[in-house]
Formats: C-alpha cells, sequence, structure tokens
C-alpha cells in the first residue's frame, strides 16, 4: 500500500509546476519565518488563495514548502537579531544568538538550517510509515468513533492553547458555530444565512482566517514602536560544511527528531513545546564542557530539529484522521478540502497517489530546505533590513487580493475585514485563535459524525459509551479537562502564595 | 484608556450577542422552515443550540472570572489612545479601500491607499513612497492577473490593464 502510493503519486510530484513550486514555497516560507511576526502560519494563509487554483499536488507541495521553510526561517532572526522570527525558534535564541555574538553567526545559521532539513526528514519518515498505519486502523472507525476523536482533536488544541482552558473552549466553540453557517447537509435547511446568497455555503474559509490572523497580526504590528528602523545586521554565509557540523551532534539530532515528531503527532502540542523539551533533553544529556545557553552547537541542533520534524508528525494526524494538530495543519486541511480531497482514511484508500505526493512533496521540502536554505541565507539577511513599514500594506494587500481572487467576491473582503476585527478583539483579551479555526475545520466532521451516530443508535447518547474506543476518547477528554483544570488551579494558588509574599527590597 | 479587563467584558458581550443570535435564528428562520424540531436527521438547530448552550455556560464562568479577578497590578497591558491610533487608522483606511475597491475598481484605489498606509506607519512623504506603492501595487496585480489569470475589480470604469 505505502509502495504503491509513492509510486503512484511519483508522476505528479515529477513535474515542473511540483517542483518549482515546492522550490518556492521553501524560500517564501524561509522569508515569512525570518520576518518577524509572520511565521509559516501566515505565510501559508497568504498564499492560500493562489495555491487552490493549482494542481492538488503541486498546490499541497507549496503550501507543506511553505510550513517547512517558515518553520526553520524564524532561526535566522533569532541568531542575528536576538528575535525569533517565530515563537518556534524562542528556544534557538539560546545558543544561536551566542554563537552569533562569538563571530559564529554563519556557522549557527548553517546548523540551523541543516538540522532543521534532517529533523524534517526524520519527520518525514514517521509520516510515510505512520500515517497509513493510523488510516488503516481508523477505517475501521464509524461515525460514534469519528465524534469522539473530533471532540478530543478539539478538546486538546483548546486546552494546550495559549490562555486559559475557557477562553480556548470558547474559542473552539465560535469555530464550531461558524461551521454550521450555510446550508444543512441533511435537512438541506438554511441555517444563520440571513436570506442572503452570499452566506448559502457559509464563510469562505479562507476570508476568515485571513482576517482573524493576518489583518489582526498587521494591525499589532502597526502598533509596535518605529516602524522605519532599519535593523543592522552582520552578513552571514554558511556553507555546505554546516552539515558535517550538525552530523556530529547525531545522536542529539535522532532523540530532538523523535521528540518533535511524537509531539508534532499530538493535537495541539505542536513545535513550540517539542523544540522547548528537546532543549531541556539536549542539555540535561549534554557533558558540562558543551556549555549549554553561551554557544553550544547541540543547543541549535536540538531546537531545530524537533521544531520541523513536527511537520512531519502534525502531518499524521491531519492525513490519516483529517483532525489537525495545530493551525497551520487546520488551514492544510482547509486547503485539501477546498481542492475536492477528504483527508482520512478514504483518501488513503481512494486517492492514493494524492497521499504519495504529498509524501514526496513534504521530503523533498526538506532536500531544497538544506540545499536552497544554506545558499539563499545572504539574501534573507538582506529582507531583514528592510523596514516594517513597507511590510503592512504588501501584507494587506496580498490579503485583499487573495481573497478576492477566491470566488471574485466583495462581500469576502468584507468578512475578511469583520473577521480581523473579530480577531483584534479575541488577541485584545488574550483568546486563542487556533482553535476558532480548528473548530471551523472539525465542526462538519464532529456535527454529521454526531448526527449519523444519533441515526444509528438505538439508545441515543449511550451509543458513545457503548462503543470502546468512542469511550475510551471521551474517558481521554474528561481526563484533559480534568488536568487543565489542576493545572490551572495549581497556577492560581502559586500565583497568589507570591503575592502575599512581596520580594525583600 | 482601554484596559484589559473593558476588553474582556467587550469580548463576553461579544458571545452574548451571538448566542442571543443563535437562538432568535432558531426560533424565527428555523423554525418558518421546519428544520428545528424533530430527529437528527430533520432537526438542524440541535447541534448549534447545544454549540451556543456550552459557549454560554463558558461565557457565564468567564464572566464571574473577570469580575472576581482582582485587577492586574501593572498597567501594562492597557491601551493607550496614543497607541491605538496607528492601529485605527490602517484599519479605517483598509475599510474604505475594500469600500471603494468595487466602485472604482483595484488600479485607480490601491495606489492611494497604499501611500496611506505608508503615511500613517510613518514615513515621510516623498516620491519614494510613490514609486514604491505604485511597484506594489501593478507587481501583485501583474502576478495575480498575468500569471493566476485573476480579474481584479475594474469598477465603474472597468478599468483592466491586459498584460
Amino acid at each position: 500500500m505505502l509502495v504503491d502510493s509513492l509510486v503512484a503519486g511519483f508522476g505528479l510530484f515529477m513535474t515542473p509546476l511540483a517542483l518549482g513550486l515546492t522550490l518556492l514555497g521553501v524560500l517564501f516560507g524561509l522569508l515569512v519565518g525570518a520576518l518577524p511576526g509572520l511565521g509559516p502560519l501566515m505565510g501559508i494563509i497568504l498564499l492560500l488563495p493562489v495555491a487552490i487554483g493549482l494542481p492538488p499536488v503541486a498546490a499541497m507541495g507549496f503550501l507543506i514548502a511553505i510550513f517547512v521553510g517558515g518553520s526553520c526561517g524564524g532561526s535566522i532572526s533569532a541568531i542575528l537579531l536576538r528575535i525569533p522570527g517565530t515563537p518556534l525558534a524562542a528556544a534557538t535564541l539560546f545558543d544561536g544568538y551566542p554563537m552569533a555574538q562569538k563571530g559564529r553567526a554563519s556557522d549557527a545559521i548553517g546548523i540551523a538550517i541543516s538540522a532543521s532539513a534532517l529533523g524534517g526528514l526524520f519527520g518525514g519518515l514517521v509520516l510515510i510509515f505512520a500515517a497509513p498505519a493510523l488510516a488503516r486502523v481508523a477505517s475501521n472507525f464509524a461515525p460514534p468513533e469519528y465524534t469522539a476523536l473530533a471532540i478530543t482533536g478539539l478538546i486538546a488544541i483548546a486546552v494546550i492553547s495559549d490562555g486559559s482552558l475557557v477562553k480556548g473552549l470558547i474559542a473552539g466553540g465560535f469555530g464550531l458555530l461558524l461551521a454550521t453557517i450555510g446550508t444543512d447537509e441533511f435537512s438541506t435547511g438554511y441555517r444563520f444565512t440571513f436570506g442572503t446568497h452570499h452566506m448559502l455555503n457559509g464563510f469562505h474559509i479562507v476570508a476568515v482566517v485571513v482576517g482573524l490572523f493576518a489583518i489582526s497580526e498587521m494591525a499589532y504590528q502597526a502598533m509596535s514602536g518605529d516602524l522605519l528602523a532599519k535593523p543592522k545586521i552582520t552578513v552571514a554565509r554558511p556553507g555546505f560544511r554546516s552539515i558535517a557540523m550538525t552530523l556530529r551532534h547525531w545522536k542529539n539530532l535522532l532523540r530532538s527528531s523523535f521528540i518533535g515528531s511524537f509531539f508534532g503527532a499530538l493535537p495541539g502540542a505542536g513545535g513550540v513545546i517539542s523544540s522547548f523539551t528537546a532543549y531541556a533533553v539536549a542539555k540535561a544529556m549534554a557533558k558540562p564542557e558543551e556549555k549549554y545557553g553561551e554557544g553550544a552547537e547541540g543547543g541549535v541542533v536540538a531546537t531545530e530539529s524537533s521544531n520541523n520534524a513536527t511537520v512531519g508528525g502534525t502531518l499524521v494526524p491531519s492525513l490519516a484522521l483529517g483532525i489537525p494538530g495545530d493551525a497551520s495543519s487546520a488551514v492544510l486541511i482547509g486547503a485539501l478540502l477546498i481542492l475536492g480531497y477528504f483527508p482520512g482514511p478514504t483518501l488513503f484508500e481512494q486517492q492514493p497517489e494524492i497521499v504519495g505526493g504529498i509524501f514526496l512533496v513534504y521530503l523533498a521540502s526538506n532536500v531544497f530546505l538544506l540545499i536552497a536554505g544554506i545558499l539563499a541565507t545572504p539574501l534573507f539577511v538582506y529582507v531583514l533590513r528592510v523596514p516594517k513599514v513597507y511590510l503592512i500594506p504588501t501584507v494587506l494587500l496580498l490579503c485583499s487580493i487573495g481573497t478576492y481572487a477566491l470566488q471574485a467576491s466583495v462581500f469576502d473582503l468584507f468578512v475578511m475585514l469583520g473577521f480581523g476585527l473579530v480577531g483584534i478583539l479575541l488577541r485584545a483579551a488574550s483568546y486563542p485563535l487556533a482553535p476558532v479555526v480548528i473548530g471551523i475545520i472539525l465542526g462538519p466532521l464532529l456535527e454529521n459524525n454526531l448526527r449519523r451516530s444519533l441515526l444509528i443508535s438505538q439508545d441515543g447518547y449511550w451509543i458513545f459509551l457503548e462503543r470502546p474506543v468512542a469511550a475510551l476518547l471521551l474517558g481521554i477528554n474528561v481526563l484533559l479537562i480534568v488536568g487543565a483544570i489542576w493545572f490551572a488551579v495549581r497556577q492560581g494558588q502559586k500565583s497568589d502564595e507570591k503575592r502575599e509574599v512581596p520580594e525583600a527590597p | 484608556m482601554l484596559g484589559n479587563k473593558q476588553v474582556n467584558w467587550l469580548v463576553i458581550v461579544f458571545f452574548a450577542v451571538i448566542i442571543a443570535v443563535v437562538f432568535r435564528q432558531i426560533h424565527t428562520s428555523m423554525m418558518e422552515q421546519g428544520i428545528a424540531t424533530g430527529g437528527p436527521y430533520d432537526n438542524a438547530a440541535a447541534y448549534p443550540r447545544a454549540i451556543a448552550i456550552i459557549i454560554g455556560m463558558l461565557v457565564m464562568f468567564q464572566a464571574a472570572v473577570n469580575w472576581f479577578k482582582r485587577r492586574p497590578v501593572s498597567p501594562e497591558t492597557d491601551l493607550t489612545l496614543e497607541q491605538a491610533y496607528r492601529p485605527m487608522a490602517l484599519l479605517g483606511i483598509f475599510a474604505l479601500y475594500l469600500g471603494l475597491l468595487g466602485v472604482l475598481g483595484y488600479h485607480l484605489t490601491t495606489t492611494p491607499m497604499i501611500i496611506a498606509l505608508l503615511l500613517v506607519c510613518g514615513a515621510r512623504p516623498s516620491l519614494h513612497i510613490v514609486v514604491t506603492a505604485l511597484l506594489i501595487a501593478f507587481a501583485l496585480a501583474y502576478f495575480f492577473e498575468a500569471h493566476l489569470k485573476v480579474v481584479l475589480p475594474g469598477g465603474i470604469y472597468g478599468l483592466n490593464i491586459p498584460w
């Protein structure tokens, strides 16, 4: 099955368009990753309207390559500017910046790119072997299992997201409600359409996501200090010898890549948690003379290999079950749905060429990252010198043209703007935005399977407890919520204790 | 000055309005269509109602947390009018641009919008920003129209460039 799907996908992958877009995606990903405030999610969102007009494997290659490049690009600004381009690169700062201060900026960036690519390839192997196996298991699932799975995906992300559990759950619920807008699949009745034909299919997911993330981010960027400032950066030119430097830390590389893939496969965990965990483990297992925190190569290897391996891991539940691991993979699932493919076991059974093509573009994007990333680093260093003032209008214009291009609809533009305002409001009140997108993606899966379960059930809602897998997943959900409440209470108690014992002057 | 606490209350009101809209739609539009009652197949209102109830309970809990939570010692999270001016101006210009896009078309509205945004973001008025705005506007138009075959809004004058 695995070899068949790779062979079938090879034809779709080996086209100039798919290969060219994968390379372009990696370069664009590195660019948006390197620019502080953007990152892989923003990159995927900005070019999603472009991708959905392309053949499926080329389109997914483009977006996945942005994800891969963007997950690595943040390390460039972390190393050179001490500002992580993305939260994923926050842990890279610990040793990457001290390396740059010691005059080893080129080595640090070279190691970061090499470790990212090699970690990403490890994640690719995990994806290729784990996703079909998971899809085989999931092919036995019926509506109750899918219902429980969708709830698990949503709760896991709400629990692990930034901010409070309650806010995460409210945001997720908001996403579920948004997914109900439009024509009901069962009764064919209209829900929340307010009599306008624009809303018969609900809000276009791209307009919602662009508004929530990109517009709100630009408003926040506009609030930050001097937008005309040009950072002073020394030119860095990493060479291919940095691959050998990275491979000297092969044990650390393998261990961190495994941590990254594992956390990636868990809904909600994501690259930030995995990179900090990998760094902590690497530091704990290092010899004292390696001097972690003072410019150790191993520190950069650990964080960068783990955060890029996370990309492969996060695609496992996304492709095999249709359950996104984070906001970026939720948008990738959204793209796949717009292209007319439904992630899950059926995709593996009925369209193995698409699955195989996606596996191959994922591997290719990591190979391109290794080569193009090292060669093109001086270009990204130059881009970091461009003042933010030019970034804001360009991104806003790209948002509006891209959203308009979806359906040549001005209505979509106002949806985008409206969700931009909602995004600003939610961010200002510390509500996480990722659960909203996950809710929109999981909404139809949850509702359709819930209603199907009740249709086939003899005992109403008891069907979820009568089936072992569904009951187990619901049990996990209860544990997740109880665990999150216990953690929140403990945190509250600790902060109360701190407040009661004021620090000595 | 807009404090973190006020913003939190604003979000509570926002979700309360959403919940109210859900129930209003269920009792009007969906009831009239006959999709608000019956079994799992016919009842399209049961699921959004359940979600709205769950959100409602969570929002009430959050409101209670907001009510009883002590005010943060540091006012760092509070937003001053001075800080809010730039994003508000940016969103205002962007909203005006979107409003005029369908009427005047892409080519007449985009360059002035970019110039206005650059000025709001602190760029000094100069020929340089005009050239930059023209370059950004036409480069993106060329990419979308010539390569992706997207027809950008021409407005009432039907202005489109045959690249």
